[in-house]
């Protein structure tokens, strides 16, 4: 698998909690999809096409793409709308670049919280006579499979505990603290989670003829990405494990040509709905077997000073704009890559990688290589 | 382009019907699924990438029920994602699946969907919360009285009647009659439209399409798979979407940004597609057209959007000359069309699927003759988001 046409993520805008009520979720929309295309350097003028990733649960809307496509500059223009997943409208628009028949694409992905009750509206999302009956909402399916990790790891719990603390300070530093502590689903204790809040996330990729006609030279190039899905039933899963991440991770190293990720990375952002996801993720993406989960949280090896810093911005513990938080990791890596981190810049970072996962459990999983070199 | 090409290898699609009981809707996937990977002589481990098709989560009452349909597409720790962009979801899956190929990332991927709209109690409920809450739900707007106010103002501006929209259906259903597949397949007459109960007017019971239960599947393939492996196939040459405004209101007063009346954006992406295809003329060039029109007054500015006649509004006249017919100059909709058969997550998919098997020449009973260029299309949101597609031989 190689994508014809290499794309570059040439703009970001990244806002993983938006607190004001005095704008409209169409405000919102359209003030994120205009900073992006602002850090790109480009009018809406400059865009082909869109992708967005939206929820209908979370809007309350079916359809929700439509409202949108006004804000997002889509009247007119090639619009398309995924809604499995933020991380997918990247994907979408990242191939859409690579075929050659669009020089530019706009991402945009949003998650709004004016639901009534996040649980129930993430409970419908469940066949109608098991699942939903039992109430299964992601909290409650992130907890079964901490419980499942806590039974099957040893020095999971310690590790968790760990990661977690890691979190915050990495979120504390960036944002301040905050002090979202997150509702508790056994075994899941204030700090492993945090409360939903609204976000929006926008990107702006281009392809390598454009980006050379228009002298762009701050560019986090997609070298590599893979996506994969596991089982919806959670008891046809082994809940201790990640295969439909570790598939996303091959796809992702081998378009990258990474044969050995151990070290192949200046910074990782990754899915960590709890410690227990990211834990599960560093063993998918090849960076740490379970068995040394429990001494590298300890020693410090994905911490701001360890070999691998992982979440720098704090991650989703520290903000949880849940329907876009998979796009928002990789817009943290395509920030990275291009020096523009913010406060969470971690210096010298040549190559990235992001992990995003959605659903129950982390249903779905992606893995985005983004990194300064374009290939030759 | 030839060897860069993406093909059509496999198709599949249900007998659609008002309900199945004897399938479930993760089964309704699996049927259509099962029967283009047949027509593509393939196993599952072939296809590399899945695009699901489904349209409104709540037409099927399950949030994100894409999740349930994994297994049935056989995704598991396969690359997946859903589209939607209501009915043009088909299309738009369609245009996905091309894109995961013409990129380069996949040879052979797999689109499937289904949907139970005949068993989801009342559609228009659910499509009434395509509107704003604040502002056009109230009103309230449904799928029908929006593509009523079109129709008649279509009447106005290019001087349709009641009997010219019965034309349609008559047309359509006379196509039907012939598709085993389509759902609604009894011919009727232009007295027994006119004598339907209104609905919303002018759209009288028989100018709309029925609640469709059903999936339909597709197997694409990159150019260099297909003659590796020796296969059959149709080619994708054009592709494109174009949306206009969400608000009903922008489109009506005095001052709007879109005649509504019309499907100007259907017309921009058509021209898109047209002009990625190579086709200046298609009144001359396109000799089969699958056109999304769920009533029998859109199916006018469809053609008008599509150029199969010159000025707009003079559709009408071509149709009442017989020239949309089977056996006319471009048929129009020969498998009966949406007006016939609607299963939103794939009506729109189903429009592709049977252009495909025109310019295949495997449509059967309501084959085109000599047909080697087709075109397809889809309608989402509230007319507002519309995919195109050329299709060749």
């Amino acid at each position: 698998m190689g994508l014809k046409i290499q794309p570059g993520v040439i703009g970001c805008a990244i806002r993983p909690s938006i607190a004001s009520r005095d704008r409209s979720l169409e405000e919102i929309i359209y003030d994120t999809a205009q900073m992006a295309l602002k850090d790109a350097g480009l009018t809406i003028d400059d865009i082909d096409g869109i992708a967005v990733g939206s929820n209908d649960q979370f809007d309350g809307r079916s359809i929700s793409v439509m409202m949108a496509s006004g804000s997002v500059g889509g009247v007119d223009r090639d619009i398309m709308s995924t809604p499995s997943g933020s991380e997918h409208a990247f994907i979408l628009g990242a191939l859409r670049v690579a075929t050659g028949q669009f020089r530019t694409q706009l991402v945009v992905s949003w998650s709004p919280t004016e639901v009534s009750s996040m649980p129930e509206a993430q409970r419908l999302g469940n066949d109608p006579y098991f699942h939903r009956a039992l109430p299964q909402d992601e909290l409650s399916a992130h907890a079964l499979q901490a419980s499942a990790l806590e039974n099957a790891v040893p020095g999971a719990r310690s590790a968790a505990e760990a990661v977690a603390a890691k979190n915050r300070a990495f979120g504390a530093a960036a944002f301040g603290d905050h002090g979202t502590a997150g509702k508790m689903r056994w075994p899941l204790t204030p700090g492993m989670t945090s409360e939903p809040v609204t976000g929006a996330v926008a990107m702006v990729l281009a392809s390598p003829e454009f980006i050379a006609e228009r002298w762009i030279k701050n560019v986090a190039w997609v070298q590599g990405m893979g996506w994969a899905t596991e089982a919806a039933f959670l008891g046809d899963r082994d809940l201790t494990k990640a295969p439909a991440l570790s598939a996303a991770a091959h796809q992702a190293y081998k378009m990258a040509g990474i044969a050995n990720p151990d070290g192949a990375f200046g910074v990782a952002e990754m899915t960590d709905a709890t410690p227990y996801s990211e834990l599960l993720a560093y063993e998918a993406l090849g960076l740490c077997h379970r068995n040394d989960w429990a001494a590298r949280a300890a020693d410090g090896t994905f911490g701001a000073s360890g070999k691998l810093p992982v979440n720098p911005s704090g991650g989703v513990l520290t903000w949880n704009p849940v329907f876009c938080t998979g796009m928002i990791r990789i817009a943290e890596i395509a920030q990275q890559v291009r020096g523009l981190a913010g406060k969470h810049q971690i210096p010298g970072v040549k190559r990235g990688l992001a992990h995003a996962g959605s659903g129950f459990a982390m249903q779905y999983q992606a893995a985005v290589v983004l990194g300064q070199e374009a290939r030759p | 382009m030839s060897g860069d090409r993406v093909g059509i290898i496999g198709i599949g699609q249900s007998a659609f019907r008002a309900r199945r009981d004897d399938a479930n809707y993760p089964e309704l996937v699996r049927e259509a699924v099962v029967m283009a990977m047949a027509d593509a002589k393939m196993d599952f481990d072939a296809i590399e990438a899945v695009v699901y098709s489904l349209s409104p989560d709540a037409m099927v009452g399950i949030g994100n029920a894409e999740r349930l349909g994994v297994d049935a597409v056989g995704g598991r720790m396969k690359p997946f994602l859903r589209i939607n962009t209501g009915g043009a979801t088909g299309i738009s899956a369609t245009a996905a699946a091309y894109y995961h190929v013409a990129s380069g990332a996949f040879d052979v991927v797999l689109t499937a969907g289904a949907d139970k709209v005949g068993e989801c109690g009342d559609s228009q409920s659910v499509l009434n919360k395509i509107w704003d809450p604040s502002y056009e739900r109230p009103l309230p707007l449904g799928t029908i009285n929006m593509l009523a106010m079109s129709g008649v103002r279509y009447m106005q501006q290019y001087g349709m009647t009641e009997v010219d929209m019965a034309r349609v259906t008559v047309k359509n259903r006379r196509h039907a009659s012939l598709n085993h597949n389509a759902h609604l397949r009894k011919p009727v007459t232009i007295d027994e439209v006119l004598d339907s109960r209104i609905i919303s007017w002018p759209i009288k019971l028989l100018d709309c399409c029925p609640q469709s239960t059903g999936g339909a599947a597709l197997v694409l393939a990159s150019e260099k798979y297909i003659r590796d492996n020796h296969l059959d196939a149709v080619w994708i040459t054009g592709v494109a979407h174009t949306a206009e405004t969400y608000w009903m209101g922008d489109r009506m007063g005095n001052n709007p940004t879109a005649e509504h009346s019309g499907a100007h954006a259907l017309a921009r992406s058509f021209e898109r597609s047209y002009k990625m295809a190579g086709i200046k003329d298609p009144m001359k060039q396109v000799h089969v057209a699958e056109l999304y029109a769920p009533f029998s007054n859109t199916e006018y500015h469809a053609i008008d959007s599509a150029r199969l006649c010159g000025r707009n509004g003079e559709s009408i006249q071509r149709l009442r000359d017989g020239e949309y017919e089977l056996g006319g100059r471009i048929p129009v909709n020969p498998s009966g069309g949406t007006l016939c058969t609607n299963a939103i997550a794939v009506t729109a998919m189903a429009r592709v699927a049977e252009t495909a098997l025109q310019v295949w020449g495997r449509a059967g009973a309501h084959q085109v003759e000599g047909a080697r260029v087709g075109i397809a299309s889809g309608n989402g949101g509230d007319h507002q988001i519309f995919g195109t597609m050329v299709i060749e031989a």
